[in-house]
């Protein structure tokens, strides 16, 4: 098993204070802290070479649950260990198998071409000449970077300052590797480009990645596993079609009839299903029961001139999960 | 898909973490070499602290009508002040420091605590590689000094040596102080303030404006049992030929016996404060 944690639970303790000058003069003689509680009671279970996605809202606790699991933090109560060891204690051994990348840190230097950070990173990991050139070179053409090397890290956009910090990351060819928002910020090209590198990466080296995004088309396109943490506890976690379905199990229907059917047929229809009529083109928001009821009708009715089944787009459905997931609780394994 | 396998070693042999570190300085002095004109002003800088204190020394010896001041004559006096500014300069950590402070409190820290290397060891290695560029214009500046005033700088080739021994403690010790500072912020988040109001003790205390053979008696005495003489005024005084040789040994001991004990302190306060780090960002 390459993650488990335990009963995972980390509290801070924080103070808040009124705006304005009276706030911050009053917060100078007397502060009233309170426990705030990121995360609790985790347990999960995660196997070599899976690519799991977290989820949740903003605050929810994704980000504290992978600091915990790189041991940037200590937990409250409960444990974790990755490949046998626990992060926090941060052995050498340990920090040479994983790898973060956190989407709003950098760890390039900012004044110096990027190729320079890469072989400081050569010499902290203890690489061999032969295989740092070969993991660089394979990294740099799959991320289309080459011509980037010796600019300024200053320089480059942040999409490319992005695929830099994933390079300089996977140098190593860490067994295990979390990305925390990898895509925040990049147009759709380079979204699309790593999204691409992690499943082909994944793949090759049977590395486990762990992903957080906001953006579901990342989730959907590299992770079947997630997990849903809501308010620092473990929501969900499963496959991610799954929960897509549950959460929205409607799908969209687009039927164009060649030929109108006569007004009793429409009307015995309007009775049993709901749709919408214009011109020739049906449409429908249906579950897949009633939809498959409604298609086998329809197709010994008429053959159609064209039609379409569409899933809302994944974003919107998990909008309205986020919005009230209590609501979806139920079922929810 | 890569044919070489990749071997993830379970140690470092001492010639690679050796090299892992020194690289470090490398990668400073390849990042300061991109800023010509900030190198350029900041070699010449310490020029300004010269030129300060003769004329404000000058003064003095003149209003006063004196030819000596505690053992020093004018010229003595300037070259012993000008080596303090350069031992000052050398050992000062606070560029490095208020980065470490800033890193603690905004999260950066975050980035050294995911990668197998010291936090303590890589920035001692940033803040002698941000320095080490200096070292070549000062060394310079020394050799042309001992080669015009033999009499006041180095009288023997041993005190060159002993020299060089105790700016390394110096440098080495003025880190693990800053360091030591650095570490309340873990529980302060900012304390900058801290590191300014020592970096002005510091300025007095050490003997860099006036030597420290020239404080009161009570106040040197204070000093003594303090690691502070052995940041500026026991290089310096071993340099021009002050320290009698006898008290070599001793002040080297006592050097390393500081740094011991400052390191441990700083350890001490990282172990503690780094549990109490939140990572912000993210």
């Amino acid at each position: 098993m390459a993650i488990t944690t335990e009963h995972l639970t980390k509290t801070f303790r924080i103070f808040k204070r009124e705006a304005g000058l009276r706030g911050a003069l009053k917060s100078f003689f007397h502060r009233k802290y309170e426990n705030f509680t990121a995360l609790a009671d985790v347990s999960l279970e995660i196997g070599d070479g899976e690519i799991v996605g977290i989820l949740g809202e903003n605050g929810a606790g994704k980000t504290t649950l992978i600091k915990l699991m790189v041991g940037l933090l200590h937990p409250t109560n409960g444990n974790v260990l990755i490949n046998g060891f626990t992060p926090w204690e941060r052995k050498h051994p340990f920090l040479r198998r994983i790898s973060v990348v956190m989407g709003n840190k950098n760890q390039l230097w900012w004044d110096i071409p990027a190729s320079e950070s890469f072989l400081l990173n050569q010499k902290i990991y203890g690489l061999e000449d032969d295989q740092f050139k070969q993991t660089l070179n394979e990294l740099v053409d799959l991320l289309g970077v080459r011509e980037k090397l010796n600019v300024q890290v200053r320089r480059l956009s942040l999409g490319e300052r992005m695929k830099m910090e994933i390079i300089a990351s996977l140098l190593h060819r860490p067994e295990i590797i979390l990305l925390d928002e990898p895509t925040i910020g990049l147009d759709v090209i380079a979204q699309s480009k790593i999204r691409e590198f992690v499943k082909y990466y994944n793949k090759q080296y049977r590395s486990t990645f762990l992903i957080t995004s906001h953006y579901m088309n990342d989730i959907q396109e590299m992770c079947k596993r997630v997990v849903v943490i809501h308010k620092g506890c473990k929501f969900y976690d499963g496959n991610f079609d799954i929960l897509v379905n549950r959460v929205n199990p409607v799908r969209k229907l687009t039927f164009e009839f060649d030929e109108l059917p006569l007004q009793h047929i429409l009307d015995s229809l309007r009775n049993q299903f709901v749709f919408r009529l214009n011109a020739n083109f049906l449409t429908a928001d249906l579950r897949d029961r009633e939809m498959n009821l409604l298609l086998s009708r329809l197709f010994t009715l008429n053959t159609p001139r064209s039609f379409s089944l569409e899933e809302l787009p994944v974003e919107e459905t998990m909008k309205s999960f986020f919005a009230n997931p209590e609501k979806f609780i139920q079922g929810l394994g | 898909m890569i044919e070489t396998p990749m071997i993830i070693k379970a140690r470092l042999s001492p010639r690679e973490i050796l090299d892992k570190y020194t690289y470090v300085i490398r990668m400073t002095w390849i990042q300061t070499l991109e800023y010509k004109a900030n190198i350029v002003v900041g070699m010449f800088a310490i020029l300004s602290g010269v030129i300060i204190e003769y004329l404000l020394w000058k003064r003095i010896f003149i209003t006063r009508g004196i030819s000596e001041i505690g053992g020093f004559t004018f010229q003595a006096l300037i070259i012993y002040i000008f080596f303090c500014l350069v031992v000052g300069q050398l050992k000062s950590s606070w560029v490095t420091s208020i980065e470490m402070i800033d890193g603690i409190r905004e999260g950066e820290l975050n980035k050294y605590l995911i990668r197998p290397i010291s936090y303590f060891v890589y920035h001692l290695m940033l803040f002698i590689g941000h320095n080490s560029l200096y070292y070549l214009v000062y060394f310079f500046l020394i050799t042309g000094m001992a080669v015009f005033f033999p009499e006041w700088v180095f009288p023997g080739w041993t005190h060159g040596v002993m020299f060089l021994i105790t700016l390394a403690i110096s440098v080495y010790l003025s880190y693990a102080m800053y360091f030591l500072m650095v570490c309340f912020a873990f529980w302060f988040g900012e304390v900058r303030a801290l590191v300014i109001a020592y970096n002005l003790a510091n300025l007095v205390l050490t003997g860099q404006m006036v030597p420290m053979q020239l404080f009161p008696e009570g106040l040197r005495n204070f000093l003594h049992f303090t690691p502070l003489p052995y940041l500026v005024d026991v290089p310096v005084s071993i340099a021009t030929g002050r320290m009698p040789v006898e008290m070599w040994v001793s002040a080297i001991v006592m050097g390393m016996f500081w740094s011991v004990i400052i390191t441990l302190a700083g350890m001490i306060l990282y172990s503690r404060g780094i549990k109490r780090y939140e990572g912000f960002g993210g």
